[in-house]
């Protein structure tokens, strides 16, 4: 099948690692990319500082109006916050005949319009739902054999639409989880929030948080944490020396995003594909320990 | 100015005129669950819910000053549960710009991050992460610059050294001017308040 992806800025910086993994794991379950041809940034959470509404949702539409002009595919967005800016606009052209004709005349600026027709997507979504479960379960070929992993889900991935997945009590990320051979533990943490955008302007208030998620990983018995957005990956990973200085904890467990573990368990090339040299605190050995060299 | 417990809607007209989302506030019921939802609500002087009564009543200065405006994580918890269908967080950040526009800026960090932010993204249509903290950390001079840096350098220098820096210099999209028409004649048509 075919879809459009939307990377976003993030990937093609500090969320690499998430880039190189999703590819051939998409590609082996059948799915074909193509880009959004000059693709611009979704403005994510913290454009308001700057900018009113109009402005962003305008951002997203100019992506979905280039989409929808090239092929009208489901446009796929790892990131969770590039996915939640789109889906938003997604909804609002899709129901409100005003704003669409609001947005229509703001377009034309650029000879652009735009219908609403074309889906937003979380990659988690297409990789359980179009990737299927059996299908990730038959190519699993080096099964990660019980590795307990806290599958952490965030905020923009599910919040607030609830598209594919509950907003309250999500079980997907779970599941693709258990599909390739880990043991998924029970998490409560695993919707509360990292602190996202404004983590870094924010950060004395935001250790916090990250300190509760991983305390609450950790306790449930996870050797990793698997995770579906680069702000995610990035606050929790990151800061996990910032967060022992603040709290006197002793953190330093690995943080993946979940396109890294399956690339693992379909038996893919540890670095070029499942990219774990990119992992600040090294998974490798906790990978091959699990998936058997 | 009105005192807490008044209702005075001169302040309440303008947020709904002048505010993103902010006519969505007639329909709070005051029940809470939009601060007991949220992940840093124990660090605001204010809730969303105490945010919401307060602009009624016509405390202009404490809302627009309040810390709590610029304080949300974009969680969506408050919007999820809102029994009402408000928006809590539309809201939030319509205060938050409306405020910042209006040069009182009740966080000055978030404030010049989210400015960064718009700034990049106006002008190249993109995010460039390392120029971002670059720009963002020397905004108020090398002196600062260099200590908040330096606050981060650790973290920047594993992230070079494990390959998650872009290395290749900021690049405009090709179609960024018509994307900046498209951005003004959208700020021209929305909400959000003219600047101070």
């Amino acid at each position: 099948m075919k879809y459009f992806l939307y990377w976003g800025c993030s990937l093609e910086a500090g969320g690499k690692n998430y880039l190189v993994s999703l590819e051939p794991v998409c590609e082996a379950l059948g799915m074909e990319f193509e880009e959004i041809k000059d693709w611009n940034c979704c403005g994510a959470s913290i454009s308001y500082a700057g900018a009113n509404e109009l402005a962003i949702k305008t951002l997203n539409a100019r992506n979905i109006a280039i989409a929808e002009s090239s092929g009208g595919y489901d446009i796929v967005a790892p990131c969770s916050s590039c996915y939640i800016q789109m889906v938003k606009a997604s909804h609002e052209l899709k129901d409100d005949e005003k704003f669409r004709t609001q947005m229509n005349e703001i377009l034309k600026e650029g000879n652009l319009s735009v219908k609403g027709t074309t889906n937003v997507r979380h990659i988690m979504d297409v990789l359980y739902n179009d990737g299927d479960v059996d299908n990730i379960k038959a190519r699993t070929t080096k099964p990660l054999n019980g590795l307990k992993v806290a599958g952490y889900v965030g905020c923009q991935s599910v919040r607030p639409y609830g598209e594919y997945d509950s907003v309250e009590k999500p079980k997907i990320h779970d599941k693709l989880l258990a599909a390739i051979g880990a043991e998924p533990v029970p998490f409560p943490k695993k919707m509360q929030c990292c602190g996202s955008g404004i983590f870094l302007s924010e950060m004395d208030k935001c250790l916090g948080l990250v300190n509760e998620i991983l305390e609450d990983a950790l306790a449930n018995g996870a050797e990793l944490i698997s995770t579906v957005c680069p702000m995610c990956a990035l606050n929790l990973e990151m800061f996990q020396d910032k967060v022992n200085a603040k709290f006197g904890t002793n953190f330093d467990v690995p943080v993946v995003y979940l396109t890294q573990l399956m690339a693992a368990a379909f038996g893919m090339d540890l670095k070029k594909d499942a990219a774990l040299n990119y992992n600040v605190i090294p998974p490798e050995g906790i990978i091959k320990a699990a998936i058997g060299g | 100015m009105a005192k807490n417990g008044n209702y005075d809607p001169a302040f309440a007209q303008e947020v709904f005129q002048n505010v993103d989302s902010g006519e969505e506030i007639k329909m709070c019921m005051q029940c809470g669950i939009c601060g007991g939802s949220c992940p840093l609500r124990h660090e605001m002087d204010y809730t969303p819910r105490n945010i919401f009564m307060m602009i009624r009543n016509g405390r202009r200065d404490a809302v627009l000053s309040s810390k709590a405006i610029t304080l949300c994580t974009s969680c969506y918890s408050c919007k999820v549960r809102c029994p009402r269908g408000i928006p809590v967080i539309d809201v939030m950040h319509g205060l938050a710009h409306y405020s910042i526009k209006q040069g009182i800026i009740p966080r000055k960090g978030t404030a010049a991050f989210g400015g960064e932010f718009w700034d990049m993204v106006y002008r190249i249509g993109r995010i460039d992460e390392k120029d971002l903290s670059r720009r963002y950390y020397f905004q108020d001079g090398i002196v600062a610059g260099i200590q908040g840096m330096l606050g981060i350098s650790r973290m920047a220098a594993q992230m070079l050294f494990h390959g998650r820096v872009k290395l290749l210099p900021e690049r405009k999209i090709k179609g960024i001017k018509a994307l900046r028409k498209m951005i003004d004649k959208a700020e021209q048509m929305g909400k959000g308040g003219a600047s101070a």
